[in-house]
């Protein structure tokens, strides 16, 4: 499951995420980092020990079970999004319609504005 | 060798569509029935085959008659929505284009958004402007209007279903954001657009059937071709059509606003064409498949007319989901829907065998020997026209020292830093030598962009300028093939240069 991490302060200053996985020896696999924003997929029988130790740090951890939401009413199965997604969320099913496989997102909000409906948007 | 064919008229057609014994396919398997059968019992087993496309499509827009105002206004300026709709045609009638922009909203509004919501039967504001005459006395009116309320609204494409279409990629080190859809930096992705062995012009590439006249299905509703399209362009395959239909009678779902991130608003249109089969010439033409639709690669960096072809390649190819580009795979996408293309094909198939659509034969056949010119305009002014050629250089391995007593002597603030083998290696601006001083570096190395942003002897300055925007600079240098500084450019010189040439400029208020 992945963990969206807010820290308190700039990522580089703080070796949470190491700490962690010291403390926990679970496999936890950075996704995606910004300055003072982590997602972090950690396997489903450490989650919950991982998410306390986090919040323990005065880290703020939210579950993220989607990251991008899909509009499939206002999609037209155009496929814009397929070449842009570093990750592959996107690919065509035999009849030309999309699949969203989007539990490999990593929310990097490129496929957000190569939409041309504005179908997609990532979760805040 | 006419007489040995079989050959059916399209009244014989329509007849059959009449007492439902017509046999319709859509474009993508007559390939197959073609291979199976042979051409001439294909012509004998079909009748229509139907082709469809669903793609964005900006040169498109609707004639709009709004009924006269009490008192009575002649609009001489008209928004739906915040969106200018050109009103120089009479007292109340308008045409809105499918990628004007909402003047409130900017980009992410515009013509074919206001022409789904006007279909989808929502409500629009309109405001209009006029000037007082006698029979006009009334100057400006606001009201809400929705499609009911009009007298006709009627769709005209200048350019629509174009017979195939490029496909674009991006050299540069930044991402594109562009009319065919986001170009991610290094040829990292490739987009296309057309409907490849769906696409109507495609399977009658001479223009047998599909002309002046032609009944064809248009966003859900029928409509007609007017004629060619603007930049028809039938010698290198790449034809138009001008396409009209009552928007009244269009269906929301075949017909939808959108738009290109940093580049504008567009309308997808849904377009359906059927091709009588008329004879096996016909059966053979229809029998294209992805595989024999070929297009090319172009590069999108390049900010010219003219962009670099980098290869050709087939829609089976981009279909494929990966093309090879330059020894690497690189992932494809389409900017139009097969999927809705599959829909319109579908739909057109079955208004035919229910009997609900009938086909017309051309009035004329479009032209095949139009040519596209590339506009007239004014020599454009080059890089070489402005550039300064005794441009003042400093070795890498000089020190801060040196390069500030340079900049003074030259009175220059751009500095170019040269390698040991006379290449451009950074540049040091009189600000990098002020960090250096309060910092207290010493090396010119240290302080130097490394990364600089150069200009080419024959670039138009137009584009020089917009990298001097982009990148919030004054001045870079230009560079031969070799890397070796030949001269300097400067946003001044520039100015003073566009500025006697220039006799108007326009600013998008977004
Ligand atoms: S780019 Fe948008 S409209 Fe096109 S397939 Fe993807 S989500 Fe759907
Ligand atoms: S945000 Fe979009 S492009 Fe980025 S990883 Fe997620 S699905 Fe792919």
């Amino acid at each position: 499951m992945k963990l969206l991490l807010r820290y308190p302060l700039p990522l580089d200053e703080m070796p949470y995420t190491a700490e962690v996985i010291l403390e926990t020896g679970a496999k936890i696999n950075i996704d995606r980092a910004t300055r003072d924003e982590l997602i972090v997929d950690v396997p489903g029988d450490d989650v919950e020990h991982v998410a306390e130790l986090f919040r323990e740090k005065g880290v703020e951890v939210r579950k993220l079970l989607k990251l991008i939401t899909w509009d499939e009413e206002r999609c037209i199965h155009c496929g814009a999004c397929i070449s842009v997604c570093p990750t592959r969320v996107f690919t065509f099913n035999p009849s030309w319609n999309i699949n969203l496989e989007e539990e490999k997102c990593v929310r990097c909000e490129i496929c957000v504005k190569a939409c041309p409906l504005s179908a997609l948007a990532c979760v805040e | 060798m006419a007489d040995t064919m079989t050959e059916k008229s399209i009244e014989e057609i329509n007849e059959r569509i009449e007492d439902g014994s017509v046999r319709v396919v859509t474009a993508d398997r007559m390939s197959e029935i073609v291979s199976e059968l042979g051409a001439e019992e294909a012509a004998k087993e079909v009748d229509v085959v139907t082709t469809g496309t669903f793609g964005p499509m900006c040169s498109s827009g609707v004639f709009l008659n709004f009924g006269h105002a009490d008192p009575p206004i002649k609009m001489q300026r008209v928004w739906l929505n915040d969106v200018e709709a050109y009103a120089g045609i009479a007292a109340v009638d308008a045409y809105l284009g499918a990628t004007q922009l909402s003047e409130e909203k900017g980009l992410n509004y515009g013509g074919g958004y206001v022409i789904e919501d006007l279909v989808a039967g929502k409500p629009i504001d309109m405001r209009a402007a006029g000037y007082v005459t006698d029979c006009y006395p009334r100057k400006d009116l606001e009201t809400t209007i929705t499609l009911e309320d009009l007298n006709q609204a009627i769709m005209v494409n200048p350019r629509n279903a174009y017979q195939r279409y490029a496909s674009a990629t991006n050299s540069t080190d930044r991402t594109l954001y562009t009319y065919m859809g986001t170009l991610l930096p290094n040829y990292r992705n490739v987009n296309y657009s057309g409907a490849g062995a769906l696409s109507p012009l495609y399977n009658d590439p001479d223009f047998e059937t599909i002309g002046v006249g032609t009944r064809i299905f248009l966003c859900g509703a029928g409509g007609y071709v007017v004629g060619m399209g603007t930049q028809h362009d039938p010698i290198h395959r790449f034809g138009t059509l001008m396409v009209t239909g009552n928007l009244k009678e269009m269906n929301p779902e075949f017909l939808k606003g959108a738009t290109f991130h940093g580049y504008g608003v567009t309308l997808y249109v849904g377009i359906g064409i059927p091709i009588p089969i008329l004879n096996e010439r016909m059966a053979k033409k229809t029998a294209i498949s992805d595989a024999d639709v070929v297009t090319d690669v172009i590069d999108y960096g390049v900010g010219r007319r003219e962009r670099p072809v980098l290869r050709t390649v087939t829609y089976e190819e981009l279909k494929s989901g990966m093309i090879e580009l330059g020894g690497k795979e690189v992932p494809t996408s389409p900017l139009s829907s097969f999927f809705m293309a599959n829909k319109v094909a579908d739909e057109l198939t079955s208004r035919i065998e229910q009997g609900e659509f009938f086909l017309s034969p051309q009035v004329e056949r479009l032209s095949r020997d139009t040519v596209v010119k590339p506009m007239k305009q004014p020599e454009l002014p080059l890089v070489k026209d402005v550039m300064i050629r005794e441009v003042k250089t400093v070795d890498d391995r000089a020190s801060i020292a040196e390069a500030a007593k340079l900049m003074m002597e030259s009175q220059s603030t751009h500095i170019p830093v040269l390698s040991g083998d006379g290449k451009l290696a950074g540049m040091v601006t009189a600000w990098d030598i002020s960090t250096a001083v309060a910092k207290r570096h010493e090396e010119l190395s240290e302080i130097m962009t490394k990364k600089v942003i150069t200009a080419g002897l024959e670039e138009p300055l137009e584009l020089v300028i917009r990298k001097m925007e982009r990148s919030n600079i004054s001045a870079l240098p230009v560079i031969d093939d070799e890397r070796r500084v030949i001269g300097m450019v400067s946003s001044d010189e520039i100015s003073k240069l566009i500025g006697k040439r220039k006799k108007w400029q326009w600013k998008l208020r977004i």
